[in-house]
């Protein structure tokens, strides 16, 4: 296929930025001999800033191994080691790497003294949680949320994750576990919370989060400002560091790059032909995917997967903000679905690329009904792969492209 | 009263097909975390969803293929129409899978009438209130969509049967542990089965009369070795049969599909009571009360029955057995264990070989 200029938004030099500065903060924690916590998403990220805890990111980390060509050896060693074949890849890395360190990429990620799971996406994360405190023999903590149906909160906003309602019960509940998790970190950290810091990350989420989703609002433009080779690391601000300075620096300067981009009418490629919505968890080991589809003149301006690791924080209401953050679709039933398709109708799409990754259930179970629902609803043509997120050799790359051109062959047709 | 009778209920579901001609509502459970007594208590007849197809072509074209045989075969007879009797169903959030089987059921099938319970993680008195909540919620809802009325007599009445139902079951679990077993692991599986299929006031009358039969049964003598089985649901009888065909005899098992244990209070919150029991019931969810509990009642399970061996059934893609299984077998230390991975269409001959070499290693 012929390929034409890829002009990514330059969020590279950003996220380099961002990553040191992290990094500077857990050294300075750890030289300071704060304690160090293992968490997993969709739990209230701010409270790490609360805290001075050195946090560390299984799942990100498990992305690095894939994205470094360790994930592999990794899962195979948990495999070996009679975990199943069918976990969820970041499990698999994370037990390979905590038990064969040697194989894992460097820096493996610092001891934990304790362990946060949350039940605001999937139970592998609190699963992942047991099965590794147990390794460490370190405490852990689960938080919990409801799985949301239409009848707990009405229509929701997908980017915002506004519910039209939230059943009184459920909410005053899932306070009450945020509230056991700091209880928790209270407890494993020997201090109290620090209210000031507390307020001032939740002033910095809230900040970061509406210049978050401008980014991924612009994203839907025409043309496409950005590449998702770029936007799908936006989980870190979204998900791992959401509350630190240092977020908050990324999203303003990255802000001001694609608003200026959509200003200017500048597209991704140079010669957009085709816009497909897509889903499903990155292929870690294959990012250069996006940028041989975004070349091709295939673009993404929705990315339903990166849009769930944002929402709309509220400095006022932190604990309600902590809830609602884990309204979305792939903790819902299906109906919920509707609301997230609906969100995208003033979006010119020309079709869908979904993935389902192996082992995932989250996302595995959720894609054939997301598609029925697209094409139902946005009357566009979907394409379904079955991609590992850390496990290269399940559907080779070169395979994945074939498909890719195959399909859009047949939209161009 | 033979196991088989009991059994072909499971199979044919003669007894479910004349209660809905009696205009009885048939409400399906898709985990054994739903408590039946509650649905029962409405006047509807509760019935655990297994689904009996041998392939699951339709359902594979909606889920993917690894997911757990359990969840593709539920799926698969709701596809084919095989749950059309069913008026509602009902799920509950204890694991990935099952949470989503659930909406993926209500999408594809559409059954009348749909719930999910939330189930909390932990089993501390605010969890157990929360959880009791949650069942009242149910309690109404279900209540409405039946126009029945719904009391705390009538959730009495309830939990007397299902109290009655544990009772019978522990009872004719014990006759497993005897030096001679008086009943095989197959012919208990069979007669559990069957309870899932029928009201539990007839399964009652219906084992009791077992009972009876098997006071003076001579027991099983020919036997090389005492074994525990564990696993997720597992209700594939051919299996077990070659087990035990194979030399061994089933003393005891911890399957979500077989296991019976425990009584409710009748007395106070009975809500809370339920609530209470299905939080802290090992059986009922593997997560929810950690891996140490469900590793304690293997070892349990293992002590009571006197156990020489364990058999871990590991359906290919549960993703409880996935983490759980490792953890238990390294609990064990050096208890002989074997663990099969399972899926369907199952084929026992492809076992054959592996239990046999296990069998006759530890009977020699």
């Amino acid at each position: 296929m012929e390929t034409s200029e890829w002009n990514p938004l330059g969020y590279k030099p950003l996220y380099r930025e961002l990553f040191k500065k992290h990094m500077a903060r857990q050294e300075e924690l750890l030289r300071r001999g704060r304690p160090v916590g293992w968490f997993y998403t969709f739990y209230p990220s701010e409270l790490i800033y609360a805290f001075d805890i050195v946090p560390a990111f299984p799942e990100q980390y498990s992305a690095y191994c894939a994205a470094r060509g360790s994930a592999v050896n990794l899962m195979n060693f948990s495999t070996s080691m009679g975990y199943g074949r069918f976990l969820c890849d970041y499990f698999n890395v994370s037990i390979g790497a905590v038990l064969a360190p040697e194989k894992a990429t460097q820096p493996v990620m610092p001891d934990p003294d304790f362990i946060v799971g949350s039940r605001g996406l999937c139970f592998a994360h609190c699963e992942m949680a047991y099965a590794l405190s147990r390794i460490k023999k370190v405490p852990h903590c689960y938080v919990t949320f409801p799985y949301w149906t239409r009848e707990i909160v009405g229509r929701h906003d997908s980017l915002t994750k506004t519910p039209e309602k939230i059943d009184s019960r459920y909410l005053n509940y899932c306070v009450s576990e945020i509230e056991g998790l700091i209880s928790f970190l209270e407890k494993v950290t020997g201090e109290n919370i620090n209210e000031e810091k507390f307020r001032e990350a939740f002033k910095l989420a809230e900040e970061t989060s509406k210049l978050l989703i401008k980014i991924l609002e612009l994203m839907t433009s025409r043309p496409t400002p950005g590449s998702q080779r770029e936007i799908c690391d936006l989980v870190v601000p979204g998900f791992f560091v959401l509350g630190s300075p240092y977020a908050y620096e990324f999203a303003v300067k990255a802000y001001e790059l694609i608003n200026e981009r959509v200003k200017r009418g500048i597209g991704v490629t140079s010669e957009e032909k085709i816009r497909l919505l897509t889903f499903g968890i990155i292929p870690w080991h294959s990012l250069s995917l996006y940028e041989y589809c975004e070349r091709m003149g295939v673009t993404f301006p929705v990315n339903l997967f990166i849009n769930e690791s944002v929402h709309l924080v509220e400095a006022s209401k932190p604990f309600e903000s902590s809830v609602r953050r884990t309204i979305h679709f792939t903790n819902a039933d299906f109906d919920l679905m509707y609301d997230v398709v609906n969100d995208v109708k003033h979006v010119d799409l020309d079709g869908a690329l979904l993935i389902e990754n192996p082992g995932c259930r989250v996302s595995s179970i959720t894609v054939r009904p997301l598609a029925e629902i697209i094409e139902v609803e946005l009357g566009i043509p979907c394409l379904i792969l079955e991609i590992s997120q850390c496990d290269p050799t399940i559907t080779p790359l070169e395979r994945v492209k074939m498909q890719i051109e195959a399909f859009i062959e047949t939209l161009e047709s | 009263m033979f196991p088989d009778n009991i059994y072909s209920y499971f199979l044919t579901k003669d007894k479910i097909l004349n209660y809905k001609s009696f205009g009885k509502a048939i409400i399906g459970t898709l985990c054994d975390s739903v408590p039946e007594e509650v649905i029962h208590s409405t006047g509807a007849v509760p019935l655990r969803m297994l689904g009996l197809s041998k392939t699951t072509e339709n359902a594979d074209v909606k889920m993917p293929s690894w997911l757990c045989y359990y969840s593709r075969r539920i799926l698969e007879d709701g596809l084919r129409g095989h749950f059309r009797y069913v008026d509602g169903v009902i799920g509950a959030c204890s694991d990935d899978t099952k949470m989503r089987l659930y909406s993926l059921y209500k999408f594809h099938v559409k059954p009348t009438f749909s719930h999910i319970l939330q189930l909390p993680l932990d089993e501390d008195e605010k969890s157990i209130l929360f959880f009791r909540d949650e069942l009242a919620i149910l309690a109404r809802k279900l209540a409405s969509f039946l126009r029945s009325d719904w009391s705390m007599d009538k959730l009495e009445g309830s939990l007397k049967i299902y109290n009655r139902f544990r009772s019978l079951c522990q009872e004719l679990n014990e006759l497993r542990v005897g030096d001679s077993p008086k009943i095989s692991g197959v012919d208990y599986m069979k007669t559990i089965l069957g309870s899932t299929s029928m009201l539990k006031e007839d399964f009652n009358v219906n084992v009791q009369k077992l009972l009876e039969n098997l006071k003076d049964a001579e027991g099983i003598k020919d036997y090389k070795l005492r074994v525990h089985v564990s696993g997720p649901e597992f209700y594939d009888v051919e299996l077990l049969e070659l087990i035990e065909s194979l030399g061994a005899v089933i003393v005891s098992d911890d399957l979500s599909t077989s296991y019976v244990k425990g009584h409710i209070d009748e007395h106070g919150d009975l809500l809370r009571n339920v609530a209470k029991h299905y939080l802290n019931c090992p059986s009922l969810a593997f997560f929810r009360i950690g891996a140490k509990d469900k590793i304690q009642l293997i070892k349990d399970e293992v002590e009571r029955s006197r156990a020489e061996a364990l058999i871990i059934l590991r359906d290919k893609g549960c993703e409880n057995y996935g983490w759980l299984c490792p953890l238990i077998t390294e609990e064990l230390g050096d208890f002989p264990a074997l663990v099969l991975d399972i899926d369907t269409p199952i084929f026992p001959e492809q076992y054959k070989t592996r239990i046999e070499a296990f069998i006759e290693t530890l009977s020699d």
